[in-house]
């Protein structure tokens, strides 16, 4: 069976190499390959690489968007220049060093960033995971909260990739729905009422944003690095986009990333979490747009779902978090049901 | 469930086979592994998911339709949900309360954008939001406790 170019590592190993020698003018040895087992999307590897007449090996991590991925057809480009964007900020991030679009690369789209140093606190724990020390989690939490509301705040106009959507804060909200039900009906294997009801309520409530703002997407537990209880990296900016800044706050304190603590992301209560927030962003939570962004991000949730669903039954993958994502569908569109109470739909 | 029955069957298989049995030293255990695949591919040739499951979702929009009847009488509503041949086996179950799912999402569509006296309006509503809710806790009744966390780390 033919390997596709995306996982066949040697074939990536030589087009990177000729590749690097392409934009630094230089010969590169690179090592032994790591396919890291995150995400659903975009595949991951970590290598180390040594530069022609440089003493010292760096680790890289490269990033491709195979054809077949949840959210495919991908572009580098936004993930690049939100990481360009926010070099030298109070955003932790790995710098990125080159990307392409240009699939006759590497066989997708593709970015090479650095590769930091540090674990990755996740949402589903059990047993004696289930705390955090206390002084950690409040160091982690409040480091997590300035991160966010440094990307919120960061100064995105005028550079290069982001500066291309006609968002504004009359039509934040209402792109973003548009996406996802585009996403849903491009996906769903059989039709989902109650997702239909939360898209009509949504169309029906849209928010007015405060600010656009550089938004993650998938702002949560899982999503970064630790070491010593300093973050060293906010990652996975996939869904990255212009937007309304409640959004990440929505999707951060969503029930499924508290692991059961009853904490934003198992480190901050809501109250911590929204007044640290507007401390350091400089602008109001509003309770009628986290209420919405609430409702957006269990509809975007469900369609997550939706989409695993798919690429599970089309065979693209036989990963089993696939299936099992799937079988989440029906709580997430039950806590969608008791957001939204009888009667008040438009 | 929302995967087919085959396809759930065939990627349990194929990831025992690619992903578990390379990785297993004890020759022991890796017979083991390869019974399972066996047994899995034994079942999945004479099995499917349970017609009573299905047949639950569609007895629940029958009783939708029924109930909205009277109170779509006079509009110009969609149409509503339909009931299945008894005689169906699961695969065209399924297809049907797909279909009825669909006349769902069209009656919903409707009801938001239909011009209706506020009490009909908040009558109909009531009755989809019962029978969605009557829909979601019967797949939650029937659904495993989640192993999220035993599948991010690899341990119970």
């Amino acid at each position: 069976m033919a390997v596709d170019p995306p996982s066949n590592v040697s074939h990536i190993r030589e087009r990177l190499c000729d590749y690097l020698q392409s934009q630094t003018q230089r010969r590169w040895s690179l090592g032994k390959f790591t396919r890291y087992a995150v995400g659903f999307s975009w595949i991951t590897y970590g290598f180390s690489a040594r530069e022609e007449g440089e003493q010292r090996e760096r680790g890289l991590i490269l990033r491709i968007g195979p054809p077949y991925g949840l959210f495919a057809p991908y572009s580098a480009l936004p993930q690049h220049s939100a990481l360009k964007a926010l070099e030298g900020t109070s955003v932790p991030v790995p710098r990125s060093y080159w990307w392409s679009d240009d699939s006759s690369i590497l066989g997708a789209p593709f970015f090479v960033s650095e590769r930091v140093e540090g674990a990755a606190p996740v949402p589903w724990v059990n047993g004696t995971g289930l705390k955090f020390e206390e002084t950690y989690r409040q160091g982690l939490g409040r480091q997590f909260v300035s991160a966010l509301a440094g990307l919120h705040t960061c100064d995105w106009q005028g550079k290069p990739g982001l500066d291309i959507d006609d968002v504004t804060v009359e039509n934040a909200a209402l792109r973003q729905v548009e996406a996802w039900e585009a996403n849903a009906k491009r996906w769903a294997l059989k039709p989902y009422p109650m997702l239909a009801w939360g898209l009509r309520w949504l169309r029906c409530n849209l928010p007015t944003a405060p600010r656009v703002s550089v938004v993650h997407g998938d702002y949560r537990i899982g999503n970064f690095l630790e070491r010593d209880g300093q973050i060293t990296a906010i990652l996975d900016w996939e869904l990255v986009h212009l937007g309304d800044p409640h959004e990440d706050l929505g999707w951060a304190f969503l029930p499924q990333y508290m692991g059961g603590s009853g904490l934003v992301c198992r480190l901050l209560t809501k109250e911590e979490f929204v007044s640290q927030y507007e401390r350091d962003a400089g602008f109001r939570v509003d309770p009628v747009s986290m209420r919405f962004y609430t409702v957006f991000s269990l509809v975007k949730l469900a369609t997550t779902h939706i989409a695993a669903v798919r690429c599970f039954e089309d065979g693209r993958f036989n990963d089993m978090r696939m299936p099992a994502m799937g079988t989440q569908i029906a709580p997430v569109l039950r806590q969608i049901s008791k957001m939204l109470p009888m009667e008040e739909a438009a | 469930m929302n995967n087919s029955f085959q396809r759930m069957f065939e990627g349990m298989a194929a990831t025992l086979r690619n992903e578990v049995i390379p990785q297993v030293s004890d020759e022991f255990a890796r017979g083991q592994a390869f019974g399972v695949i066996y047994m899995l591919n034994s079942v999945a040739l004479r099995s499917n998911w349970s017609p009573e499951f299905v047949g639950e979702q569609i007895a629940a929009q029958v009783a939708l339709s029924e109930s909205l009847g009277p109170l779509l009488a006079n509009t110009d509503a969609p149409d509503s949900p339909q009931a299945a041949a008894v005689v169906l086996g699961t695969q065209a179950l399924e297809a049907v309360r797909d279909a009825n799912e669909a006349r769902i999402c069209a009656l919903i569509d409707w009801h938001g954008k239909a011009k209706l006296d506020a009490a009909l309006s908040v009558a109909i509503e009531r009755h989809l939001r019962a029978y969605m809710d009557r829909q979601l806790k019967w797949e939650l009744k029937t659904s495993a406790k989640p192993m999220f966390a035993e599948m991010s780390d690899g341990s119970e």
